[in-house]
């Protein structure tokens, strides 16, 4: 059983990009379980989990340093014993920090694949400048293995570089990718990133 | 040998007065599954029953001597009072804290603060669990109760996007909102010691500096944290987690008669810029040392916090409930032997 963490702020697009990854991944053969803050606000039917085969599952609430880590692990735990998924992606809090949860994975010998940070590059001016946001931004961005530049159909070719460059001095050891679920861009690129980094694994 | 109870420990130890040993003890959730097993309580009904919730609390000391008794175990109580909808999980397997699933309010003018505060929301419920643990626990533990700071607690009855977004746009409607949150906090705390509570603690987790910048929690957060404390019951402590070692002396002038910090706190740096006067309480992992490390390492764990710089060892945070038996019994014994 392997991770895939998918952080972001709220708003970043995470719950879409969580149901293309998982249906692209189950239809290259891996069974895919879900790890999600609150069910109800990941629009997957009955009809999608079961053609896919996957397995959702709540986190529940609590402190975002220890409680939801906490929850997380025991899931985790469960979910390994009981569904033995390939892979579980887990999209945590948006104000969640990535390394805090790949702290403790760590320490129960599950093996996290990558942590995917999504930038919604439409909003980089809030994200970037607001005092109340880019404290918890950056940290979230220095965490990620692959930024995943989201929205990049909603603005001009300027304003995407922009944003590639203002993420690339925050985290340069990250990988970027850019994103549109609208065009469909960049999904199939962290697909086959998370089949190379899961074959060598 | 000893004569000193418990109760008189933590709260002489918060008074700054002399005691026999630092209490061992914490102001945040702690309920754990060898507790909950052993008196068969059902973790999502002990939220809403206050039997079940005193009966978990008191579980603590009863079974490991853990030096209080603290109600209640979520983060949603007040928000709840305040027209907030939670999520139970009452139906789901495994332990899951409530979350609030939906919130209500947007502006200052949003905040109705209830007339009959007692019996708003499961305040009655805490309230309660507080009167049953003081009538069969009162003269040898401390109760220990806590809210959320006004930040933070915002955060549970309004979106966070637009919370975070308002907070730099519009400050003065943040401030209104933290200025309305706080009369209603001080009230619940007063409540809260009506019903025979001991100690106090304000919990301000979005306030960490990995959220907020120091300079917001400056000019943001820490106005109404000191309003707060000056008027909620004593003796009180300030608890942020995560990044605090740049906001550590904006705590220390808040005003607690005691600061509680988590494990990425650097606690030599703290006591350093606090000096020696400052009650500290600190700051092992619950999730790393307590729940995942080995028995053998918990003791050596915690007594590295009071050699760091804490006046006594505290978790960093709630205890996360899956904590193995020995690892609790570890905690206690290493302290205990001094």
């Amino acid at each position: 059983m392997k991770l895939l963490q998918i952080a972001g702020y709220l708003g970043s697009g995470k719950t879409t990009l969580i149901i293309e990854l998982a249906r692209s991944l189950s239809e290259a053969g891996n069974k895919v379980a879900i790890l999600v803050n609150e069910i109800g606000e990941i629009p997957v039917d009955g009809r999608v989990m079961q053609d896919y085969g996957l397995t959702v599952k709540d986190i529940g609430g609590g402190c975002i340093c220890c409680q939801v880590v906490g929850s997380m692990i025991g899931t985790l735990k469960k979910l390994a014993e009981s569904q033995k998924p390939d892979i579980v992606i887990v999209e945590p809090t948006g104000l969640a920090v990535p390394g805090s949860i790949s702290d403790a994975v760590k320490r129960i010998n599950i093996e996290q694949l990558l942590i995917i940070v999504l930038f919604d590059t439409s909003r980089q001016e809030k994200l970037l400048n607001y005092d109340s946001l880019k404290r918890l931004i950056s940290t979230q961005l220095k965490d990620a293995d692959i930024i995943a530049l989201s929205k990049v159909d909603l603005g001009s070719e300027d304003i995407v570089e922009h944003a590639l460059q203002a993420v690339s001095r925050i985290n340069p050891r990250a990988r970027i990718i850019k994103l549109s679920s609208k065009r469909g861009d960049g999904i199939l690129e962290i697909v086959k990133t998370i089949q190379e980094i899961s074959v060598k694994a | 040998m000893s004569t000193m109870t418990p109760k008189q420990r933590v709260l002489k130890f918060l008074k700054g007065e002399e005691v026999d040993r630092p209490p061992i003890f914490s102001g945040m959730g702690n309920v754990v599954v060898p507790v909950l097993e052993k008196y068969e309580i059902n973790f999502a009904r002990a939220h809403r029953d206050p039997v079940l919730m005193a009966k978990a609390a008191a579980g603590m000391y009863r079974e490991f001597g853990f030096e209080c008794a603290v109600v209640p175990f979520d983060l949603g109580v007040e928000a709840e009072a305040l027209g907030s909808v939670m999520n139970y999980y009452e139906d789901v397997e495994g332990l899951l804290y409530p979350t609030v699933k939906e919130k209500v309010i947007k502006t200052a003018e949003d905040v109705h603060i209830p007339d009959d505060i007692k019996n708003a929301g499961r305040i009655p419920v805490v309230t309660e669990a507080i009167r049953i643990l003081r009538s069969e626990l009162g003269d040898e533990v401390a109760i220990g109760t806590y809210i959320l700071g006004p930040f933070t607690l915002a955060g549970q009855v309004k979106e966070l996007d637009e919370l975070f977004e308002e907070s730099f746009l519009a400050p003065e409607k943040t401030n209104m909102l933290l200025d309305r949150l706080s009369e209603f906090i001080i009230k619940v705390f007063k409540v809260y010691k009506d019903a025979g509570a001991d100690y106090f603690t304000l919990r301000e987790m979005g306030g960490t500096s990995d959220v907020m910048s120091p300079k917001s929690f400056k000019s943001l957060i820490k106005p109404h944290l000191i309003k707060i404390l000056a008027a909620m019951p004593r003796p009180n402590i300030l608890h942020i987690c995560g990044d605090t070692n740049s906001i550590i002396e904006d705590m220390k002038e808040c005003g607690a008669d005691a600061i509680s910090v988590d494990q990425k706190n650097c606690l030599p740096e703290t006591r350093k810029k606090l000096g020696h006067e400052t009650i500290i309480l600190g700051n092992f992992d619950p999730v790393k040392v307590l729940m995942q490390g080995k028995a053998e390492d918990v003791g050596p764990a915690a007594k590295g916090c009071i050699t760091a710089g804490a006046n006594a060892v505290w978790p960093g945070c709630d205890l996360w409930p899956e904590v193995p038996k020995k690892n609790m019994q570890a905690l206690m014994d290493s302290l205990k032997s001094g």
